[in-house]
């Protein structure tokens, strides 16, 4: 399975159940493909081979298709020796092409229909979204196609990819029978392919020609690959034709020398050539350093000779290559705040407080609410999974009162610090946020008061060799009265004071407590 | 030959802090106090003021305390001072402090002691030390068994110690620490790593946007990785896509700590180069035991001109021995957007059996060529929080930053 990047998650009976690791590789994403991989890298090496037919089918695009889903890429696959299996794959293939190498569909979606219900020619055109009636699949009703998206699961599901279109794509045939709505839902008659389907008519639509030549080739030779024929269909455009699949092989280079040398492994040509076909290349000629290859239609992923040197290495066997260490003479080093957070942590652990930690990701109601602050302007996610986590905290204190308040029953007094980072908007920086290094240290239980908490600031930041000075404040979140701003060279690195029992009535807690928070990164920065 | 004087607890006291009549004095300079002001003040107000109006230095009138004359000396204390360092002072003084029962004379401490020789004393005092008459008793057995009273030694967070013992490990092993802004633009976390711009990892799903209309700066090496996109570099057909500035200069929470190696190299790493960082990421994903949506990854990468794939196996299997304690390795294919060829490595842990340790890869050249880097630079990746979890015994991942104090006081720390 490694060979083919895939790791087996787990095995029930027949059914196992694979993740694979390549997400650049849509020819790996079902049992053909896989099957595919692994056959010619152990048994049948070089390019594969299918058979490929013009097949009479035609596709004629409307040019109304352009403003709404411009391209598309059409085949037929006949001699589908299909089971069970066969059509579980075919149908995970597709869904699986589609939202991942299609990005949700929007760029590619995919519909199979049962070649025997459909008269050719195609039409790929738009309707009016109230203008036609069909039975989609899976339900037993006719619907218009407006109403597919209110009523269908997938109509709900992919209808914003239409983006309220004044008519929406439709394939249908010369019968005028409706096939599909690409990107929302085939229909119930030759939208339906079964274990007994012969013959396949298959469409890819989207944005890019490139990408859907690719989607199509990764689903025709898929179903080659279970004894199907590939027939080319043609795509008729306003002006233009174009035949699809174009399965012809691809040409790429790679260069001998830089094989060895990012490699390190002194293969003779002979040796390189058969580790390229082992791969699925076809070796066509060789100009000194350089061997050009050529690879099959079904690979998408192939940009730079490194692709084909990673094949070569796959083929070779990762577990024959000897590790090596480099050695290269480079002298380690801590980043300065890490540094210095680690002389505050002794200092604090040394004044007897407990070191805490928690995430920077919390919400308005801990970072303001429950602190006696309106709100102020923070870092906010725009796609948040929960509301408990929605802005990133700007100072730490909260984090501090909230660990506070899940440890009620723990035995009193509680002496906690926390230095960790908080992110301030700040317009004037690249990203327009910046990280501060701070710290926060809370004392709490029944005799708590604020000569403890100054005293433990006063020990901090003389062992920082901080000349500081104390200015009495108010702070909302602190008693009126026994609070008081930091300052150190004419700026405000923080605050001290007892907590004021409002907010210790939000958070929940019964004894009294005592806090300070000081800007670590101002100091640092000061003691530059 | 004058007798040796020793100060009493309450001569020690007023060595200290001065006598209490000299508080009162001193805290009468910014003028008259009430007895309740005075009594918040000055230790011992009772002395203070029985000897204050006894020496004229104070009086009361109306429940208030003046101050009447300040005195230039105060030959009590001095005395104090001077006896405490075992010099002698004269008989008349002496009579004073031993009248205030601020000095004694050793041989009446010494005649104390005579009356516990032989006898079994319960503890050991700094008299019978300095006396030397320790040796003349005996001390009490105790029931050594019982310990005293419950105590919780201040320490670092479990997690965190986990991590510092890791940083202090990478910084052994000759790496150097990067860092680099939380909140990122598209470009440096996606862009610049050669991740096209349609990739799914970066859609709505998989990637935290921030809210908001603004954006981030790009840098002029902007021009060069568009290029890259578009139209590939040294050989390379690269994305074909239309890269779009706009969407590079969206700003996301960091999602992988690679964003920095992006930036070290943009600024032109040493050469050699070994670095690494411990970067809180975010990204949107389903909350279970295994996963959080914030999280710490530590990565990094190799910069030199002779590095090549065997050196990619030997620095994943160096992590695995020096960090991870692993007996036995697994290298298997991988894949990564920003490297080919890559790696994963999974490792036999002695006690946690086969886990994935980390992965690493080779950036490719349409990522390193347009940030000015020529030379093979590997970028590597551990996967550290199941070893973490491990370690500290936890079973969600979120107990890492652990909010039970309980668990943190009796956490062990080897």
């Amino acid at each position: 399975m490694a060979i083919a990047k895939c790791s087996v998650e787990s095995v029930e009976g027949d059914l196992v159940k694979l993740e694979v690791k390549d997400t650049n590789r849509p020819d790996l994403w079902s049992a053909e493909g896989i099957a595919r991989e692994i056959k010619l890298r152990t048994r049948k090496p070089g390019l594969p081979a299918y058979r490929t037919f013009k097949s009479k089918v035609k596709v004629i695009v409307d040019s109304s298709v352009k403003d709404v889903r411009p391209f598309t890429t059409c085949a037929i696959v006949t001699e589908l020796q299909m089971n069970q299996a066969g059509l579980s794959q075919m149908i995970q293939l597709q869904e699986k092409v589609a939202s991942s190498y299609g990005a949700g569909r929007r760029e590619v979606a995919i519909g199979v229909y049962d070649l025997k219900r459909i008269t050719p020619p195609i039409r790929y055109t738009t309707v009016d979204p109230d203008g036609i009636r069909f039975v989609p699949l899976d339900l037993e009703e006719e619907l218009t196609p407006r109403e597919i998206l209110h009523r269908h699961p997938k109509g709900r599901e992919f209808g914003h990819l239409l983006g309220g279109a004044r008519r929406y794509p439709m394939f249908v045939d010369s019968s005028g029978e409706v096939m599909s709505i690409p990107p929302i839902i085939n229909s119930n008659f030759s939208g339906k392919v079964t274990e007994d389907t012969r013959r396949v008519f298959i469409e890819c639509s989207g944005f890019s020609q490139d990408r859907l030549s690719g989607a199509l080739n990764v689903l025709s030779t898929a179903l080659a690959e279970r004894g199907g024929s590939i027939g080319q269909v043609e795509v008729r455009y306003p002006g233009r034709a174009i035949v699809t699949p174009d399965l012809r092989p691809r040409r790429a280079r790679l260069s001998l020398s830089r094989f060895r040398q990012i490699s390190d492994l002194n293969v003779s040509v002979k040796e390189a050539y058969r580790l390229l076909e082992k791969s699925g290349y076809k070796v066509t000629r060789r100009k000194n350093d350089r061997i050009e290859v050529m690879y099959p239609a079904h690979r998408q992923d192939i940009m730079h000779e490194r692709d084909l040197m990673e094949d070569v290495l796959i083929s070779y066997g990762y577990d024959l290559i000897k590790p090596e260490r480099p050695r290269l003479p480079t002298v380690g080093e801590l980043s300065d705040v890490e540094r210095f957070s680690e002389s505050v942590s002794s200092v604090m652990t040394g004044l007897g407080f407990q070191q805490v930690m928690s995430y920077v990701l919390t919400n308005e109601v801990n970072l303001f609410s429950k602190m006696n602050l309106s709100g102020q302007p923070v870092i906010e996610l725009e796609n948040p999974v929960s509301s408990s986590w929605t802005k990133f905290r700007n100072w730490l204190l909260p984090s501090v009162m909230e660990f506070l308040s899940h440890n009620t029953h723990a035995d009193y007094p509680q002496r906690i610090f926390e230095v960790g980072d908080s992110i301030l908007p700040d317009a004037k920086e690249e990203t327009r946020a910046v990280d501060r290094r701070k710290l926060a240290c809370a004392i709490a239980g029944a005799d708590v008061g604020y000569q403890d908490i100054s005293s433990a600031l006063d020990a901090l930041l003389y062992a920082l060799g901080t000349r500081y000075e104390l200015q009495a404040v108010s702070h909302p979140t602190f008693i009126q009265g026994r609070v008081a701003d930091v300052i150190d060279q004419g700026k405000s690195i923080g605050v001290v004071g007892e907590i004021d029992p409002g907010v210790l009535e939000m958070w929940k807690l019964e004894v009294p407590a005592s806090a300070f928070e000081i800007d670590l990164t101002y100091l640092m920065e000061g003691l530059a | 030959m004058p007798e040796k004087l020793k100060l009493t607890d309450e001569g020690t006291e007023y060595l200290k802090h001065g006598l209490p009549e000299m508080q009162l004095v001193g805290a009468l300079r910014q003028g008259p106090l009430t007895l309740d002001q005075a009594s918040s003040s000055v230790r011992n107000l009772d002395i203070a003021l029985q000897w204050g109006k006894k020496k004229g230095w104070v009086r009361i009138e109306g429940g208030v305390i003046y101050l009447t004359r300040a005195p230039d000396a105060v030959p009590e204390q001095e005395a104090l001072e001077l006896i405490s360092k075992g010099i002698p002072v004269d008989e008349e003084i002496t009579q004073v402090l031993f009248q205030r029962k601020l000095v004694v004379p050793e041989s009446a401490i010494l005649d104390e002691l005579k009356k516990l020789e032989g006898r079994t004393v319960s503890n050991l005092t700094p008299d019978l030390i300095r006396t030397g008459f320790w040796r003349k008793v005996k001390i009490r057995p105790y029931d050594v068994k019982a310990i005293g009273a419950k105590t919780y030694p201040a320490k670092l967070q479990p997690y965190n110690r986990f991590l510092s013992e890791l940083r202090h490990k990478l910084v052994e092993l000759g790496f150097v620490e990067m860092r680099g802004p939380t909140i990122e633009t598209e470009f440096w976390n996606y862009d610049a790593l050669y991740q096209p711009q349609g990739h799914p990892a970066r859609d709505w799903l998989s990637t935290f946007y921030v809210k908001g209309s603004d954006v981030g700066d790009l840098p002029p090496i902007a021009e060069k990785v568009k290029m890259a996109h578009e139209r590939g570099v040294s050989g390379s057909s690269g994305w074909g896509h239309r890269w779009d500035p706009a969407r590079a200069r969206r700003l996301i929470p960091r999602a992988h700590g690679t964003a920095l190696s992006a930036r070290t190299l943009a600024k032109g790493p040493l050469i050699p180069g070994k670095y690494f960082a411990m970067a809180r990421c975010y990204r949107p994903d389903v909350v279970d035991a295994l996963h959080f949506i914030e999280f710490i990854q530590v990565e990094g990468i190799v910069v030199d001109s002779t590095l090549t794939f065997r050196n990619l196996l030997g620095i994943l299997e160096m992590f695995a021995k020096e960090v991870a304690d692993a007996e036995e390795l697994r290298f298997v294919p991988d894949y990564y957007p920003f490297t080919e060829p890559s790696v994963q490595m999974s490792a036999r842990h002695p006690a946690m059996g086969w886990v994935e340790i980390g992965g690493a890869g080779i950036f490719r050249e349409e990522l390193t060529k347009p940030l000015g880097v020529d030379i093979p630079v590997i970028a590597w990746g551990l996967g550290m929080d199941r070893l973490a979890m491990f370690k500290l015994g936890v079973r969600d991942i979120r107990d890492l930053f652990s909010r039970d104090l309980e668990w943190m006081r009796g956490k062990e720390v080897l």
